[in-house]
């Protein structure tokens, strides 16, 4: 992984645009892995269907990945014959390898495994050599990759990366690059797009508990939140973490959880409770392979049925998928607008491929209007859940003199007080559809590339794949246009007048 | 977040109990032990002096999850068993607050068992009332974590012969840094409990043993079961165990206090963010 951030980073600061995904073993802390990296003078959306190089640092354990790295014939494989023979999964692309060794000849066992090997280093270093990105960029991606490692450390990996640059040049493969646009850009993975989006919006309070692919989101946030003033907590379960949120939100301030789908689904009751209580939360869902724990370490969009409909009874709320790494932004901002103005759970449905994507974004700012939580009262008597003609009912911060108001789960009535009888339940949930229906999104709805008679309606990290298929369809003469779905969720019929 | 802050510091006001009364009328049976809760909490709110505008009761489900709508403080009655973390959320957004979590054995020990531990290993400044009345009243009669293993009901003939729980010495294992046991029957001290709790700087658990009329009648005698503790045990963990675990559980008084501190203030606002988001920035 360290190599490919290395590659893609001194790509980015040599002006190409470029995106890395991940593959990871079944053991999501470590082990086996593969870093997928383009590189391009164009953004990047997806991964693509052929790569022209493939770097085995070893050959242990590559047949789990064979079938999600797709080789041709044209493809070069640079290995490391004291790793042995290309394997068959990998050998049946008919891909020519070209031997490389990686380790210095004179190092003991003993030696490397002390000192490390920095083969990863030194095929960064081959690799961009061979693409044509300059040893100035290499050398400071490595530094900013190293992060302050001993001077050892940097000594030694600095010495692998040379020897790399130096290997390349007795390689007979001319693989340089087309030439570049520079300009300012980013490098950010999905979840860090999303984490930035959401303090845009002015979270200021995170309750949240550790799951794969979610956690690098919140590892990311812990210290960046606490510049800001704000708390990030890590609780004892997802029971809790979303209970803490609408705390928070209860307490005034804009809160968020960041979970994955086994996660949502122990969350799915106090989901249920902020569309009740009307309270507003932000619900980041980077999603996994399921069902149960499935397979942690690869994406799927399977969590959508749990987002929209997984509350028990009438239960509107607000289901968002971003479009892109860099709409992630967009998306975890307008999600904090949108739970706060509408006073209800926001579910932000990301996934493990948007998630841990990294890639090379354009900067330019992109934002969405501010929208805030009412808390102003009233003259007269304050009614929390009072059915007006705004649905949408003041909810005073707690320390408002004469604003006081109990939140309630069960069927209230306009003062909040739990009460039966079906004119009341009809009514609050008549009030709550209202809200949601009224809720006009705009253009932030979605997304549509392209024109032609067939459509291809998707969201979330299919859209970069979507747009790739529509790219060749109108290539090959059949004009195609891609529907992009921000909003999954956002409206229920309101109930008629009671 | 300043801004969300109570403007001016809270000042002790003369403030008497039915200023923290809503006027809504309990669903509590006659009899119930928790009325004299409600009242004794309503006397500690009074003289503890902050305004009900800036306490927050929050509560999960039961008879006794009812309470804060009883009172003219801000409230939350949530999901069964979550009162803890929400209150817990509550209170790090808005340390000014005067946060409060009430509920039953049911609510606090058994669905919300986890969440227990965990509060008074936080150490919070909150308070948390449990009114326990070995029973699952709301549903009508069903054996709590804290039921006695031999008593009859129709989920569990014959009783379920399983050892109850003891409240104490699982918050002394979970590291709680204030533990005291009242009774509903002796509103006065039980006041005066709950304020030494609602001054107390951390997490202060308050078992309040609450009898249920309407099906465990046989609590009435717990008026002649209940006595003052000799002493409250200051910072000797294994002697309240020690106590604790010899105790028939009729001991009414502060139990035990440690001096351990609650979590750090949040710290203050050091950075703007399009500072941090430098950090993302290539190709300058």
């Amino acid at each position: 992984m360290s190599a490919g951030e290395l590659l893609l980073r001194a790509a980015a600061d040599a002006g190409y645009y470029g995106m890395m995904s991940k593959l990871f073993g079944a053991q999501v802390r470590g082990g086996e892995a593969a870093a997928l990296v383009q590189i391009s003078t164009e953004p990047v959306s997806c991964q693509p269907d052929r790569f022209d190089l493939f770097v085995a640092l070893d050959w242990d354990k590559v047949d789990q990945f064979a079938s999600e790295i797709p080789l041709d014939e044209n493809t070069i494989i640079i290995a490391d014959p004291q790793s042995g023979p290309t394997p068959p999964s990998i050998a049946k692309s008919k891909a020519r390898t070209i031997p490389v060794s990686m380790s210095p000849g004179h190092a003991t066992p003993l030696e490397c495994a002390l000192q490390g090997k920095h083969t990863n280093v030194f095929a960064a270093g081959a690799v961009g050599a061979l693409v044509g990105l300059p040893v100035s960029g290499l050398q400071a991606a490595l530094v900013t990759v190293l992060g302050g490692k001993s001077v050892e450390a940097t000594r030694t990996n600095a010495a692998a990366l040379e020897a790399g640059i130096a290997a390349a040049a007795g390689l007979d493969l001319d693989m340089h690059l087309s030439p570049a646009h520079p300009a300012p850009r980013w490098l950010m993975t999905g979840n860090q797009a999303i984490a930035v989006g959401s303090l845009r919006g002015g979270v200021r309070f995170v309750g949240c508990y550790p799951i794969t692919p979610a956690t690098d989101l919140v590892e990311w946030l812990a210290p960046q939140i606490q510049k800001l003033g704000g708390r990030l907590v890590m609780a004892e379960d997802e029971l809790s973490s979303i209970n803490m949120v609408l705390g928070a939100s209860y307490g005034g301030v804009p809160a968020m959880t960041v979970t994955s789908g086994p996660g949502l689904s122990l969350m799915v009751e106090t989901i249920g409770l902020a569309i009740a209580a009307e309270v507003p939360a932000v619900i980041i869902d980077v999603m996994r392979g399921g069902p149960s724990t499935g397979i942690p370490s690869k994406t799927e969009q399977s969590d959508i049925n749990i987002a929209v409909y997984g509350c028990h009874g009438d239960a509107p709320h607000v289901v968002l998928a971003p479009t892109s790494v860099r709409d992630c932004m967009f998306t975890g901002e307008w999600a904090v607008y949108l739970a706060e103005s509408l006073q209800t759970p926001v579910i932000v449905l990301s996934d493990q491929a948007l998630g841990l994507a990294y890639a090379v974004i354009d900067p330019k700012l992109d934002r969405p209007q501010p929208l805030a939580r009412r808390t102003d009262l009233s003259v007269g008597p304050f009614k929390r859940y009072a059915v007006g003609t705004d649905p949408v009912t003041a909810m005073p911060r707690p320390g408002t003199p004469g604003g006081q108001w109990v939140g309630e789960g069960l069927t209230h009535n306009e003062t909040g007080i739990p009460v039966g009888g079906a004119s009341v339940h009809l009514a609050q949930i008549d009030k709550r559809a209202r809200k949601i229906a009224q809720f006009d999104p705009g253009p932030h709805w979605g997304s549509v590339w392209g024109e032609g008679e067939t459509a291809i309606l998707t969201f979330g990290s299919s859209i970069g794949p979507a747009q790739e298929a529509a790219r060749r369809l109108a290539a090959a003469g059949q004009p195609s246009r891609v529907i992009g779905l921000r909003v999954l969720m956002h409206s229920t019929a309101p109930a008629a007048s009671w | 977040m300043s801004t969300l802050e109570i403007a001016a510091p809270a000042h002790a006001q003369v403030l008497a109990a039915h200023d923290f009364h809503s006027g809504a009328t309990p669903i509590w049976c006659p009899g119930c032990g928790d009325y004299g809760v409600l009242s004794a909490l309503e006397h500690a709110l009074a003289a503890h002096g902050r305004p009900p505008h800036e306490v927050v009761l929050v509560s999960g489900i039961g008879c006794s999850s009812r309470l804060p709508a009883y009172t003219s403080c801000y409230g939350f009655h949530g999901v069964h068993g979550r009162a803890l973390p929400f209150a817990a959320g509550v209170k790090l957004a808005r340390p000014d607050l005067e946060v409060i979590a009430v509920g039953g054995d049911g609510d606090g020990f058994s669905i919300g068992g986890n969440h227990f531990i965990h509060a008074c290993r936080r150490n919070l400044d909150m308070l948390y009332l449990v009114m326990d009345n070995r029973v699952y009243g709301m549903t009508k009669g069903q054996p709590s974590p804290t039921t006695e293993p031999d008593w009859d009901s129709d989920i569990a003939p014959g009783g379920l012969g399983l050892r109850p729980f003891e409240p104490v010495a699982l918050a002394l294992a979970a590291g709680a840094t204030f533990i005291a046991r009242g009774f509903a029957g002796r509103s006065h001290e039980l006041s005066d409990l709950i304020l030494a709790g609602i001054k107390w700087p951390g997490f202060a658990f308050v078992q309040v043993l609450s009898p249920c009329m309407a099906f465990r009648s046989e609590q009435f005698g717990w008026k002649d079961s209940v006595r003052a503790t000799s002493h409250a045990i200051e910072d000797d963990r294994a002697a309240a165990h020690a106590a604790a675990i010899a105790d028939d559980g009729y001991s009414l008084g502060v139990l035990f206090r440690d001096h351990r501190a609650s979590i750090p203030a949040r710290p203050a606002a050091k950075a703007s963010l399009t500072q941090i988001e430098t950090q993302f920035m290539v190709c300058r």
